[in-house]
């Protein structure tokens, strides 16, 4: 899957989660802290959300996995470091052919 | 298929989760099982899983394949359990692993997953097994009641964490039953037991089914992190 393909999953699942919808989303929008538009829970149903809609297109991602918790900067800092990190899981998926 | 119940309930090839399977197929609700050998339980509203419930990969894999089939999942019984009685100076840690990956981490995935599934539908009912083993502090069972005591602690915390989505997460906690985890227990010791019991009974399959049914029960929306044991133990 192209970056740009997973650029867009995550805005459309940021859309369908945050309460307004005039906030603009950027890849540089935050993910985490008092400027990012989703609260702590809000961040967990959005994981859980991007989770289950790579899976519905036929990807394996390990969000919650040790490597994301023990990553010395949070994958989960914003929409462009979280595309990051699921373009290298989804690579060493493929990797390993399954 | 959409307006039927759907339920997940582990460990369905004996004892009380084959028990629990055809009750509630009787009950017309589309039934999710698994164990880690094959069933001989047929019928077209059960659908069997051959796994071990630590198994995260595979639990994923189920969990992800029953959420596009049934579309919603209502209820999760984590009914799969070992038990091994043992003097704590004679336990070799293999044991200790095998009892906590099944109980413990087994429990903690089927949750972890089902839960992100009920979260769509803001609804849910989770109850999980414990044993009287916790309150009666029972030596001999030092292992097996470490790792349920391990599950009511995940109960009560899940509780917390999944109610903002109307997810409820509750345990029962049997009194020894005729199943086979007290098949090698003599029965000196299933007796001197059941006399600390206020009611000095086994616990019978209809016993744990009416406390599930209590908590998956619609009207018991605002029942969650409780443990209850069967036998008047407190």
């Amino acid at each position: 899957m192209k970056r740009q393909q997973i650029i867009e999953i995550l805005f459309r699942t940021m859309k369908d989660n945050i309460v307004s919808q005039d906030i603009t989303i950027t890849e540089e929008s935050n993910l985490l802290g008092d400027s990012s538009p989703l609260d702590s829970m809000g961040l967990v149903n959005f994981l859980v959300d991007v989770e289950s809609v790579f899976q519905e297109e036929g990807y394996e991602t390990q969000l919650t996995s040790e490597k994301a918790m023990s990553k010395r900067q949070s994958p989960f800092r914003s929409i462009s470091t979280l595309a990051d990190f699921i373009e290298e899981q989804i690579i060493e998926i493929d990797e390993n052919g399954k | 298929m959409e307006n039927k119940k759907t339920i997940i309930i582990t460990g369905t090839r004996k004892g009380i989760g084959r028990y629990l399977s055809e009750f509630y197929l009787k009950k017309g609700f589309n039934v999710i099982g698994c164990s880690r050998r094959d069933t001989d339980l047929k019928d077209e509203h059960y659908e069997h899983f051959c796994l071990d419930v630590s198994d995260e990969k595979l639990v994923k894999k189920m969990i992800f394949s029953v959420s596009k089939r049934y579309k919603k999942i209502d209820y999760l019984i984590n009914n799969a359990g070992i038990a091994s009685m043992n003097h704590s100076l004679l336990t070799p840690l293999s044991s200790v692993e095998k009892m906590f990956k099944t109980n413990v981490f087994g429990t903690f995935i089927f949750c972890r997953e089902t839960a992100k599934i009920m979260t769509k539908n803001n609804f849910g009912r989770i109850v999980n097994f414990s044993t009287v083993g916790v309150p009666f502090r029972l030596e001999g069972e030092a292992i097996y009641t470490a790792s349920k005591a391990a599950v009511e602690m995940l109960t009560k915390v899940l509780a917390k964490e999944f109610a903002f989505k109307n997810i409820t997460v509750n345990a029962v906690g049997p009194t020894p039953a005729k199943t086979d985890l007290i098949r090698n227990i003599p029965e000196s010791k299933i007796n001197k037991l059941l006399e600390r019991q206020a009611i000095n009974a086994l616990s019978t399959n209809e016993d744990i089914t009416n406390v599930i049914e209590f908590f998956i029960n619609d009207k018991s929306s605002m029942v969650t992190g409780q443990t209850i044991y069967l036998g008047g133990i407190s």
